[in-house]
């Protein structure tokens, strides 16, 4: 049996002592978002995710998800659970007041997102696609869509979806072929097939808004003829002024898939019948509205990771405490028991001391990121926000694909300082590996980000987006260049950021002659860059620990293992990038030499 | 009459006031050759110049401007043609620009042609009509010195002149006036035959009817047509329907004309000559192009934002201009113009039908219309501005597969082609020389006029001595080096700096001089910004820093070299590539060079030494008055507002330019012109004595400067990042912490402008700057 408590100190600490968050409270229509109003809507988020959904995971992966002739349901509780979920208003928090929302910040979703998914990360992706879903509609969609469909996904009575995937089209969306048809009164009728649409049906809401992407009849080959179409389950009806479901629209589940993790979500396939759609945004630009939920999906996908590995972290530690094997030289023979536990051994430690510096430095990245959503929609100096713009385009790609890639290893971590006792289902220890392998793949591969990050993030505006990131940890190494007791913190933070400037300016000169040495390298700039940055938030949050350290009321230990924390990511995880940057110098070479026939 | 050109032409007369005519009148007198300026004599006039006076106030005032500099608008005196008959008698040649009737044109000739002097020249800029007509009944003695030299529009800018004198011509008086244009106008002199249109008209006008024609048969937008009939095959990205809105709708109907009344029967034109309706009613409705209220195109400014409109040829409705992706310019990206022709879309279809009826006319042409292919093609390029003229084209086409397809089609082959494709082509290399097919099916060697050197024949067949991705470094003969820019748009990067270090010392080595020269649009359009602004965003300073001083290294380099330099400017010489010619021992320029510190513009300073050399050119300027303030002062106005000269001649009026240099009116002239200057400065070639330092008034300048500032800025003149940049400026230029008693030496110059650009560069402000010019092209105004 797992258990999970959700990290609210160290959330805190992030959001209060490093982000300044507060600042959120001086934005036009953030008023509320208060230090107080935030620590009180973060602790009923951590009650709601340990006693209403926590309970729930390890019972809905062994149940899962059972499919009976269109007809989809949710393992047991989960409909209870969901009913909980929106009575409380978690559907709503950053949607807009007038569709019913709470208006609040888009960070502090973010961090709502953690808690729920650690608990039950199966049920907490149905909220989140409706987030996505409810973004998209808001941004593209006419005012009768807004009217009819927001205030309906804001509530959670009803949910949303996604549907890019086909089975000929993955990673590329110009491959579609679902096609929509106009039908003369400004609908359209919408024909193909659909597959891995998560939560494309079930059990827990009223119906079910599907995003579709289609070609219309004149749609240029490619992305470029791409279009977003609006298809619901049931054609909703006007009732004295509510609306309510109607008749059924010609879209039906046609089967569930059987998957390595998340068996508590159901994966679904959908077949669209002539169904009754209409356009979000202009025609073939459904790629422009696909990416606006995209990029926030991306984002809390990053925070998937955050939440599978802080749940790991949480359950590997106490069985580090608990468990004993062996004895250390110097070890506590004081209690009668032939063995220590295995915490003192330097190896599990190692491992601990990954996973911490590794969880908390992600969280920082995630809401440092998430912080910029806020600043970038809100902020009332339009070359602040597009600042904050620039820093979420390049940084989401290394949110979702660097913690992520944290996530599964942590979760992997977790299974080996249980040791064989991790791999028994009993434990419930290795469903946390399964669930966090799919985070590497949705939303757009690892592999997929880290080309947007080279090939679109990087070069825009000759490295304009760079500077958000670069400019920052130039000025706090300048700041703290004579501080000698920030130096074990800065040294090495300052000999990795040399490496990624001149990786950074590698890849910009190569990759203007030659892209594929520029998309040989991608995979190791991402991580360059994630490793540089959370380094620079890690010595942050050391500077912030120390600084608060002396204060009234201050909890010392809390602060310490911060600083401590930060020295083991300087020494011990920083250094990865000197590896990510040899391997960018040593170029695509002898990534492609072998020919393809060859292997 | 002599042949030397400078002594051919000392006075011109030109008649007619009107557009051509005042700017042919002006292009004269930037040759600094005088000229008057006639017209008739207005009903009623109180003032019997008037029409040419009025001519003369609005070529001020004309942009581009059709003088180059202000000194030249003296040169042109305007007048009467009833009371100056006199000044028609001092003239060497007289222009006939008037009003495209041949009747009012042979009642002018026979008021001035007892007044002309027994040798000089007169001449029609007609267009439309023929020498045979307009010299029909008149004596021999003017037959022989009457030609046609027809210019295109605007004639300081376009380098076409066609020319066409009757076959009992004195030759040395046409040989004598052909070098004049040649030389001191800078025009291309082609050759034409006495046929409607002559050249570039006969052929522009047929490809312009045809692919209107075609766009509207097949259904094509003027956006897709002109993004076809564009770029992809070489030709500027107005297209057809934005050059008609460029020259005037209603001019069309005008040629057409003239060539519908003067063409045989059998001409393919006819088949093309129609008149579309909706045209007749864009002309009705005032829609005659850029000159009315938009063509083809219209910029509609309701609702406070410019969008651009392009009409609908089938509703004749204007809607919002929509930008082309077409796959078929996607496959001629790839594949070359081949590609783009067969491309199996409604695209691709309408290019071929444009262009192989356009190409296969021009074949049809020679001899009819010039003796030579070449002729045709040089008219094509400086007329139309294509880069490649028919017959290249076809080449690139394949002659053999163009004959192929069009027989395929059933189209007649013309005879030419027919030769062209079973010789392999129009043009051939012939070791390291360019021969052309003749119409007789043999290959000739293209000859260049004595005086006329070009890389582009240099290079062909030769290795460089060196290269690398942005520069190559030739050997141009007699002892004389050629640096080539070739980055794109010629930015100066630090390839161009290495290699222009390696080349020096080769020249030093293994020649006597050197010339810095290159055959682009622009001889460099300054530092590679993006390469600087990338460096900044990655907060690279230290990096930054080195690029700085490495330039500032080289130039210094250039300049104490051991051998001349001359640096040969055309088109844009910008920034980084002013500051070259700021260091090289002299200019040869281009009278077309557009030469200016424009750095401020991006928000930093010339740090290359430009800043440097340009101060002590204005402290050591003879001329300058009143002690140095007066010449920092100057030096702080002109590279703070970013001044760009608009001609060479301007460039040496503003010092960019020594009083000794240069320049040279025909582009193809340029090089040997610059190798001549080289070879004359290697001669006891001693390099400059080490810089002396200078004196400067230090803060307390820079202070006055300061409140300069202050006051454009309350003025509105000067925007919050102006004063930022100014004011670093000012520093570099009253250098820094010194008084009039020190001595500021070269390197602390040097190290005060790497100061100023480092700490500009750091400012968000410089950086949208230089990103906004990176995007759009022009500068931020914040």
């Amino acid at each position: 049996m797992t258990t999970y408590r959700a990290p609210l100190d160290d959330v805190r600490f992030v959001l209060h002592d490093v982000l300044d968050a507060g600042r959120l409270a001086g934005l036009a229509g953030l008023q509320d978002a208060t230090p107080d109003v935030v620590d009180a809507v973060l602790d009923q988020a951590a009650r709601l995710a340990e006693t209403v959904l926590f309970p729930l995971n390890q019972t809905g992966d062994a149940e899962g998800c059972t499919y009976d002739n269109g007809v989809v349901r949710t393992p047991a509780g989960f409909p209870q659970a969901y009913a909980t979920y929106i009575a409380g208003g978690w559907t709503s928090v950053t949607a807009d007041p007038c569709y019913g929302g709470q208006g609040l910040p888009a960070l502090l979703n973010f961090v709502v997102d953690e808690f729920m998914t650690s608990a039950n990360m199966a049920l907490a992706m149905v909220p989140g696609l409706s987030h996505g879903a409810y973004h998209a509609i808001a941004a593209h969609g006419d005012d009768a869509l807004k009217a009819t469909y927001l205030p309906k996904l804001a509530d959670g009575t009803w949910t949303g979806t996604m549907c890019l995937t086909e089975p000929q089209c993955g990673s590329d969306l110009g491959l579609i072929r679902s096609k929509a048809v106009p039908a003369g009164d400004g609908s359209f009728r919408i024909s193909g097939t659909k597959i891995f649409i998560t939560a494309g049906e079930h059990d827990l809401a009223e119906t079910i808004v599907h995003l579709v992407l289609a070609r219309l009849p004149d749609a240029p080959p490619g992305t470029r003829g791409v279009s977003m179409f609006l298809v619901p389950k049931h054609l909703p009806v006007d009732d004295g002024g509510a609306t309510r479901p109607g008749a059924r629209n010609g879209v039906v589940c046609t089967g569930i898939e059987t998957k390595m993790g998340i068996h508590g979500s159901p994966t679904c396939t959908l077949v669209f019948d002539e169904a009754t759609g209409w356009l979000v945004g202009a025609p073939h630009k459904g790629m422009r509205a696909m990416f606006t939920m995209m990029n926030d999906a991306r984002l809390a996908v990053g925070i998937q990771g955050l939440g599978v590995g802080e749940l790991a972290y949480q359950n590997a530690l106490a069985y580090a405490r608990e468990r004993r094997q062996g004895r250390v030289p110097g070890g506590r023979a004081d209690d009668g028991v032939a063995a220590d536990p295995i915490i003192d051994h330097a190896d599990i430690r190692r491992m601990l001391m990954t996973m911490k510096a590794q969880l908390e430095g992600g969280r920082a990245l995630a809401y440092w990121t998430a912080l910029h959503v806020d600043l970038a929609s809100r902020h009332p100096d339009p070359a602040r926000r597009r600042a904050a713009d620039d820093l979420v385009a390049l940084m989401t790609p290394v949110v979702k694909a660097h913690l992520t890639d944290l996530g599964q290893d942590i979760a992997d971590l977790a299974i080996q300082v249980h040791g064989g006792y991790g791999y028994i289902r009993e434990t419930g220890i290795e469903q946390l590996l399964r669930d966090a392998r799919i985070a590497r793949i949705y939303e757009g591969t690892n592999g997929i980000q880290a080309l947007d990050l080279v090939g679109r993030k990087l070069g825009e505006g000759a490295g304009r987006l760079l500077r958000q990131v670069f400019h920052p940890i130039d000025a706090f190494l300048a700041d703290h260049r004579d501080d000698p007791v920030a130096a074990p913190l800065t040294g090495p933070l300052a000999k990795a950021f040399g490496r990624l400037q001149l990786a950074t300016g590698l890849i910009a000169r190569t990759a203007l002659k030659d892209p594929s040495e520029a998309t040989a390298a991608a995979h190791d700039y991402l991580k360059l860059l994630g490793l540089v940055t959370v380094g620079w938030l890690w010595a942050r949050m050391a500077l912030a620990a120390r600084a608060k350290a002396g204060g009234p009321g201050a909890d010392a230990r809390f602060l310490d293992a911060k600083v401590k924390t930060a020295t083991f990511y300087m020494q011990h995880i920083l250094p990865q990038a000197a590896a990510h940057a040899a391997a960018i110098a040593a170029g695509a070479g002898s990534v492609m030499a072998l020919d393809a026939d060859a292997f | 009459m002599a042949t030397d050109p400078n002594s051919t032409i000392g006075r011109a007369t030109v008649i007619g006031a009107g557009t051509m005519g005042s700017a042919i009148a002006a292009h004269i007198a930037n040759a600094g050759v005088a000229v008057d300026l006639l017209d008739i004599v207005p009903d009623g006039a109180g003032d019997r110049s008037r029409l040419a006076k009025g001519a003369l106030a609005r070529l001020l005032k004309t942009d581009p401007a059709p003088f180059m500099t202000r000194r030249a608008a003296r040169l042109v005196t305007p007048g009467n043609i009833e009371d100056d008959l006199d000044r028609i008698a001092a003239s060497d040649w007289v222009i006939e620009a008037i009003v495209e009737d041949a009747g009012i044109k042979a009642r002018l000739y026979d008021r001035i042609v007892p007044h002309l002097k027994p040798d000089a020249i007169l001449s029609s800029n007609t267009s439309t009509l023929r020498l045979a007509d307009l010299t029909a009944g008149r004596p021999a003695d003017l037959r022989r010195r009457f030609v046609i030299t027809h210019f295109f529009n605007p004639p300081r800018y376009m380098r076409l002149m066609e020319l066409v004198a009757a076959p009992d011509a004195d030759a040395g008086l046409i040989e004598a006036l052909t070098r004049f244009c040649d030389i001191r106008l800078g025009k291309s002199v082609v050759r034409a035959k006495d046929t409607p249109g002559f050249i570039a008209n006969r052929i522009g006008a047929f490809w312009v009817q045809s692919a209107v024609n075609d766009a509207f048969d097949q259904g094509i937008g003027v956006e897709a047509a002109d993004a076809v009939i564009g770029p992809p095959m070489g030709i500027p990205k107005t297209g057809v329907f934005g050059l008609l809105d460029l020259v005037g709708l209603d001019l069309m109907p005008h040629i057409a004309k003239g060539l519908r009344d003067s063409l045989p029967a059998g001409d393919p034109f006819h088949a093309v000559d129609r008149r579309h309706p909706l045209i007749d009613r864009l002309i009705a409705d005032g829609y005659t192009g850029r000159k009315g209220k938009g063509g083809f195109y219209r910029l509609n400014r309701t609702g406070g934002a410019k969008v651009k409109e392009a009409v609908n040829l089938a509703t004749g409705a204007f809607a919002p201009a929509v930008k082309q992706r077409l796959d078929s310019i996607a496959a001629a990206k790839d594949g070359g113009l081949r590609a783009l022709l067969t491309h199996d879309d409604a695209t691709g279809r309408y290019a071929w039908s444009v262009l192989s009826a356009t190409l296969a006319y021009a074949a049809q042409l020679v001899p009819e219309v010039a003796d030579d292919i070449v002729a045709v093609d040089t008219a094509m390029r400086l007329g139309y501005a294509w880069t490649y003229g028919p017959f290249q084209l076809i080449d690139r086409l394949g002659a053999g597969w163009f004959a192929d397809r069009l027989g395929a089609e059933g189209r007649t082959v013309p005879p030419l082609l027919a030769l062209a494709a079973e010789a392999g082509g129009f043009y051939r290399e012939e070791a390291d020389r360019l021969a052309y097919l003749d119409t007789n099916g043999s290959y000739k060697a293209l000859e260049r006029p004595p005086g006329v050197l070009l890389l582009a024949d240099i290079k062909r067949g030769a290795k460089p001595l060196l290269r690398n991705g942005s520069a190559s470094l030739w050997d141009i003969g007699d002892g004389v080096t050629c640096f080539e820019f070739t980055s794109k748009m010629n930015t100066i990067d630090e390839q161009i700096l290495a290699l222009l270090g390696q080349s020096i010392d080769l020249t030093a080595q293994t020649a006597k001089a050197m010339v810095v020269y290159n055959e682009g649009d622009n001889f460099s359009v300054g530092a590679n910004i993006g390469v600087a602004l990338f460096l900044a965003n990655i907060a690279a300073w230290d990096q930054l820093e080195d690029a700085i001083r490495t330039g500032q290294t080289l130039y210094k380099t250039l300049k104490y070299a051991p051998i001349p330099v001359v640096g040969a400017p055309s088109g844009m010489a910008l920034g980084g590539g002013l500051e070259v010619l700021l260091h090289s021992d002299a200019v040869q320029a281009h009278a077309e060079t557009y030469a200016g510190l424009v750095e401020a513009g991006v928000g930093i300073i010339p740090a290359w030494g430009g800043s440097k050399e340009y101060l002590l050119r204005q402290l050591a300027n003879p001329r300058r008055p009143g002690g140095p303030m007066p010449a920092i002062n100057q030096a702080f106005q002109t590279i703070a507002t970013a001044t760009v000269a608009k001609s060479a001649a301007e460039a040496q009026e503003m010092l960019f330019f020594r009083r000794g240099d240069g320049i040279t009116m025909n582009r193809d002239r340029l090089l040997a012109d610059a190798k001549a200057k080289a070879l004359d400065l290697a001669r006891d070639y001693r390099p400059p004595a080490p810089q002396d330092g200078v004196r400067l008034p230090g803060p307390t300048a820079a202070e006055a400067m300061k409140l300069a500032i202050d006051a454009f800025r309350l003025l509105g003149k000067a925007t919050p990042h102006d004063a930022v940049v100014a004011t670093a400026l000012a520093r570099v230029l009253s250098g820094g912490d010194t008084d009039w008693t020190g001595e500021v030496g070269e390197d602390d110059l040097l190290t005060l402008e790497r100061a100023a650009f480092v700490a500009l560069i750091r400012t968000p402000e410089t950086l949208a700057r230089m990103e906004h010019m990176l995007t759009t092209g022009k500068p931020l105004r914040n």
